[in-house]
């Protein structure tokens, strides 16, 4: 009770003197809302980034593994993978048949062909042919229609799925399914369209079309190249799934023991992680850099409280004459400087607020409840380490010194 | 506490005004030290918070210096008024319609290259150059990885890249036109094929073919990468081998010195479009590069990012500039007696405004030169790991302390401006 009154007290009294010296509490506040502000807008900035570059590889699935030629990440011995033989649509299918802990595995490849309709063209779209399960691989998200069957796809079946901006350009009406499209110079019904996906990193997931694998590699690239997709699912934990999978496909490749793999199993995470590095880099310079803002303004509190201490000196020894505690004096000042720079942070959260406000339509970023909390724990800190020298000074005067002082 | 009462014995001599003034500074400058130095803590905590806002925008311009130095150097592969004439830009960023018009552009022909050299009057030399294809190189010694470019050159890339040599002779006219099999090699390269002997006069193999070393080249700049690792054969052997009908060649002119070299520029160019007939009012369909050019593309596409790092490292410093002016205003009202006093026994208001924006001078530069030794020093620790040479931004420097002063300027003015316009009855009746 007793902390909680002297506290209640202290409090007070750092108001009144608050209030009493309205330009120089206005002026060390500002050079901590000057501090805060840069740390907050930065930390936003940084994060901003970050949602951005995970939203435009979201497509990619977070438990889904791409197995391929050749590695996403940077390579530096690039005549050492330069040899390595394409993935066959035979090998992919050996995978299926002997992969058991995966939940779904599948086929994809790509190609560029140019999809007309009665007199409208679309040029340059990207053609994926998929296995049916490769609808349990990505999940599917179709807007009308449906998706390729597995009889479609065994069958090598002329049918298509249209994504969503590819089909408003196709079809302005949306009526699109059951009509029959030309894929380059091979005609295709038309059995579904597919969701808008939005932004991805790698290409515009919208504006493709999806036909049987199979299909593709009749009508338009002859022994293509797939990337196999498999998903990983909930049985088994990624990682032993993956030296599944990395066996399998050594077998299937005859790579002799002891040699490197042929092939690489990309993820995700391999992607957030390289981005990761660069943004933790620069993350931190900037977070430096802004944070000695906050600390010239933490400096600047100090040196206010110390020349208060100094100016209050007479006031101090009376109340510790009258009985005041080492304590209770320590409150009174760290209350001070605890207040304005409390005051200064919430001041420069409603400034970076605005801010952000501004900047959204650059970056997908506001300032999280994180952040926030972070910026005004910050700004207490700094104001009870600035304040704590200060106060400690002034809270172990001798009330006879003090009172004599002039 | 100094202050000057005019002797009045001496009242006939009038001091002119620049004595005036020198002494008034003077006078300002001891009052300012004194006052700076009984605040102790208090001048101390100001100069700290000046010295980090100084430290935050020199040690950025540094590092900036120090990555641009380093670009800068990876980017200089030519010597002083020389360029190079080639099918593609060596960075792209537009769009992909554009990207498509330039790879359909028609490749630089050995014919072209022959009609250029033969009709530019103003060159001092013109070179020929193609990086044919990369490969392992072998000696009776050691194998290199498979990425080692095989370069064919005429004599005249010799002088245009720079290229000194540490032994040997370099490729001369008799080499082209009979197409040897000799070669010059790279200074790493050298050293990594022939550890323990000579590499002149000694045999290496490229592809299938043996090439005699006739040269080893000096050792150039901090880059290892790329210049470090190359094999340089006569342009016609590696034409022979490797022309093909999409083979894209690269003109180096060395124009005759730096006033020549617009008017060198444009003659080239000129005889380009007539040769590649270029219609009139088409853009060009080749591109001219050169170290300024690249730098220049540098800079454009790091622009943003160097003006938004320079913005925010100055941030500290206004901060710190906010806590002098506080600082100061609290001076002002603690020595409001003193101010009542001097402007009592006949000191002006610009005496008493010179006192404080000088005493406000003297706290920014004081804290300012210390921030600019610590940010330099920090900075150049980057320029160790970078394995560039020391950086000492003196521009930088200079402006660094200029901004102190104006900050000091601009944050005492006000504190300055109040304590003048302190009337002296008040001032003096102050408690």
């Amino acid at each position: 009770m007793r902390i909680l009154h002297e506290l209640g007290e202290g409090l007070r009294i750092a108001l009144e003197a608050v209030r009493a010296h309205k330009l120089r509490s206005a002026l060390a506040t500002l050079g901590i809302v000057i501090g805060v502000f840069t740390v907050t807008l930065m930390a936003t900035a940084i994060e901003g980034l970050n949602n951005a570059f995970t939203n435009s590889i979201s497509a990619i699935g977070s438990d889904v593994l791409y197995i391929q030629r050749f590695s996403w990440g940077p390579t530096d011995e690039w005549w050492k993978i330069r040899a390595r033989q394409p993935i066959t649509m035979a090998q992919g299918k050996r995978l299926e048949e002997r992969a058991t802990m995966a939940e779904a595995v599948s086929m994809e490849s790509r190609a560029n062909e140019t999809v007309k309709f009665e007199d409208r063209t679309a040029s340059g779209v990207n053609v994926s042919g998929v296995l049916a399960s490769s609808a349990q691989v990505h999940g599917v998200d179709l807007s009308d229609g449906r998706y390729l069957n597995e009889a479609e796809v065994d069958g090598a079946r002329p049918v298509c799925i249209l994504g969503a901006t590819l089909s408003e350009s196709l079809f302005p009406r949306g009526d699109g399914v059951g009509e029959w499209v030309a894929i380059g110079n091979a005609r295709y019904q038309v059995i579904g369209v597919s969701a808008r996906v939005g932004n991805f990193a790698f290409g515009d997931l919208d504006n493709q079309v999806t036909v049987p694998l199979t299909r593709l590699a009749g009508d338009f690239v002859s022994n293509p190249e797939v990337t196999l997709t498999v998903k990983v699912g909930t049985d088994a934990p990624m990682e032993e799934v993956q030296e599944e999978l990395r066996w399998i496909m050594r077998a299937i490749r005859k790579v002799p023991l002891g040699e490197d793999d042929d092939f690489s199993i990309n993820n995700q995470q391999s992607l957030l992680d390289t981005f990761g590095k660069f943004s933790a880099i620069a993350g931190s310079a900037g977070l430096f850099i802004t944070g000695l803002s906050l600390f010239v303004g933490g400096i600047g509190i100090m040196n206010v409280m110390f020349v208060s201490v100094t100016e209050r000196t007479q006031e101090i020894g009376v109340r510790k004459a009258l009985g005041a505690k080492y304590r209770a004096i320590l409150t009174q000042f760290l209350a001070e400087a605890a207040t304005i720079c409390v005051f200064g942070g919430l001041l420069a959260l409603a400034l970076a607020w605005g801010a952000t406000q501004v900047t959204k339509q650059w970056l997908p970023a506001t300032i999280s409840p994180t952040i926030a909390t972070l910026a005004l724990s910050i700004s207490a800190t700094v104001g009870i380490i600035a304040g704590f020298l200060p106060a400690h000074r002034a809270a172990r005067m001798k009330p006879v010194d003090a009172l004599r002082s002039e | 506490m100094p202050c000057v009462v005019s002797d009045p014995t001496d009242r006939r001599r009038r001091p002119s005004g620049w004595h005036r003034l020198i002494g008034e500074t003077r006078e300002s400058l001891s009052m300012a030290l004194d006052s700076v130095v009984s605040h102790k803590l208090r001048s101390g905590l100001t100069l700290l918070g000046i010295m980090i806002g100084v430290f935050s925008i020199i040690v950025v311009m540094t590092v900036l210096r120090v990555l641009d130095t380093n670009a800068q150097e990876s980017l200089s592969e030519l010597g002083p008024h020389t360029f190079r004439v080639k099918r593609t830009p060596p960075f792209f960023f537009s769009s992909s319609k554009e990207r498509r018009k330039v790879r359909a552009r028609e490749p630089i022909t050995w014919r072209q290259c022959r009609e250029v050299i033969r009709r530019a009057k103003l060159p001092i030399s013109i070179g020929v150059e193609e990086g044919f294809t990369n490969g392992t190189v072998r000696s009776e010694f050691a194998e290199t990885n498979p990425d080692i470019s095989l370069r064919g050159v005429t004599p005249e890339v010799f002088p245009a890249r720079v290229w000194d040599l540490e032994d040997g002779r370099p490729i001369q006219d008799a080499d082209v036109d009979s197409s040897r099999l000799v070669c010059v090699l790279s200074n790493g390269l050298a050293k990594k094929l022939f550890p323990h002997s000579e590499a002149v006069g000694d045999r290496i193999t490229f592809d299938g073919l043996a090439y005699r070393v006739i040269g080893v080249l000096e050792k150039k700049g901090q880059m290892g990468g790329d210049e470090d690792s190359f094999v340089a054969v006569p342009i016609s052997t590696g034409l022979q081998r490797y022309s093909n009908p999409w083979v894209s060649l690269g003109i180096v002119v060395q124009a005759a010195g730096e006033e020549l070299y617009e008017e060198t520029v444009e003659e080239v160019r000129g005889i380009m479009r007539v040769l590649r007939r270029t219609p009139l009012g088409e853009a060009d369909d080749f591109e001219i590069v050169s170290n300024d050019s690249l730098m220049e593309q540098f800079r454009e596409v790091t622009f943003a990012v160097r003006a938004g790092v320079s913005v925010i490292s100055s941030v500290a410093l206004l901060a710190a500039g906010i806590g002098i002016m506080n600082i100061m205003l609290i001076s002002v009202t603690e020595r409001t007696k003193e101010i009542g006093v001097r402007r009592a026994i006949g000191a002006r208001k610009r005496m008493i405004l010179t006192q404080f924006i000088v005493e406000a001078v003297i706290l920014c530069l004081l804290g300012g030169i210390v921030g600019v030794v610590l940010g330099v020093s920090t900075g150049n620790i980057l320029s160790f790991f970078f394995k560039t040479p020391v950086v000492l931004p003196f521009d930088w420097v200079a402006y660094g302390l200029g901004i102190c002063t104006l900050v000091g300027v601009v944050f005492g003015a006000y504190p300055a401006f109040k304590a003048a316009n302190i009337d002296p009855i008040d001032a003096l009746r102050y408690e």
